[in-house]
């Protein structure tokens, strides 16, 4: 029962609204100090590798957005998802709230990947499998974007923009998977596998707390964009006059 | 100093990695909050117009 409230009030556009405003630097300020002890980690303690050299220490940026591309594209899938099924306003909400900053870092993740396969492999670019699906998830955000701006119905453009966001999270497994089913340049994981991480302690840490730093981030980024898109779509409600008074 | 920022020679393409995704990191803060205060505004603007 308690669940089911918990569920209801997150339908609740003023509720989203003022939790979003209350806990957004919190979020932010938190992902701000970790960031600042993962950069420290990774830049300055952390052992350069024994092949990679100081190469690998790319993977403090590059490996976060990487993950942060996939992660986002979920949530926004997953949002999408309960929209379509609950028909929830605010679900849609965050699922458009999350197009934006999930493009920027599929952006991110394709740039610094292209950045450390040019010393790795001698190219900036190669046609791997890892890297076209991940080529193929910047255009699903394109994609995902482009149907909602040509839709002049908000309704309509949710609904249409959600059947795109969830039929394309199938990318989502590929991307993870690509480097086992397929012979690929990129190295398979080292961190999210099962059993032990194959990096060595002084070196993981960093790269959890970067980890968490983004996750935190990409939260309080999230709440702000939440709030603008809620801002937008109901503006002729009581909440957003007494919000803004 | 100058043997960190050479990262065994490995620097030209570490820093601009690092700039671009923490660039990245600041834009879409910057972006998020642009968005949320043209949002205010516009509702701001409404609010006037209708009373």
């Amino acid at each position: 029962m308690a669940t089911w409230t918990w569920f209801h009030r997150l339908a609740s556009p003023p509720h989203v609204y003022a939790f979003a405003r209350r806990w957004t630097p919190w979020f932010g300020g938190f992902a701000a100090l970790a960031m600042c002890a993962a950069l420290y980690g990774g830049l300055v303690l952390a052992p350069e590798d024994y092949q990679q050299k100081d190469a690998f220490r790319m993977v403090y940026v590059h490996a976060p957005t990487a993950w942060l591309s996939l992660m986002i594209y979920t949530t926004m899938a997953v949002a999408a998802a309960v929209g379509l099924i609950w028909r929830m306003k605010v679900a849609h909400a965050a699922a458009a709230a999350c197009a934006p900053v999930g493009a920027w870092f599929t952006v991110a993740a394709l740039g610094t990947g292209m950045l450390w396969g040019k010393p790795m492999w001698g190219a900036y670019w190669v046609w791997d499998p890892r890297l076209t699906a991940e080529l193929v998830l910047l255009f699903l955000y394109f994609g995902y974007m482009g149907l909602r701006a040509g839709i002049e119905d908000p309704a309509k453009a949710d609904k249409a923009s959600a059947v795109l966001a969830v039929v394309g999270v199938i990318n989502v497994p590929i991307i993870k998977f690509s480097v086992e089913w397929w012979n690929s340049l990129h190295q398979t994981a080292t961190v999210m596998q099962m059993g032990k991480p194959k990096m060595d302690f002084d070196m993981l840490w960093p790269l959890l707390l970067m980890f968490l730093a983004f996750a935190l981030y990409f939260v309080a980024v999230l709440l702000i964009r939440l709030r603008a898109e809620l801002l937008r779509r109901e503006r002729n409600a009581s909440w957003v006059r007494e919000v803004l008074a | 100093m100058n043997e960190f920022l050479d990262m065994g020679g490995y620097g030209k393409y570490l820093w601009p990695a690092f700039a671009l995704g923490f660039g990245i990191v600041v834009l879409n803060l910057v972006l998020a909050l642009n968005s949320l205060t043209s949002a205010k505004q516009e509702a701001k603007r409404r609010m006037e117009m209708s009373q």
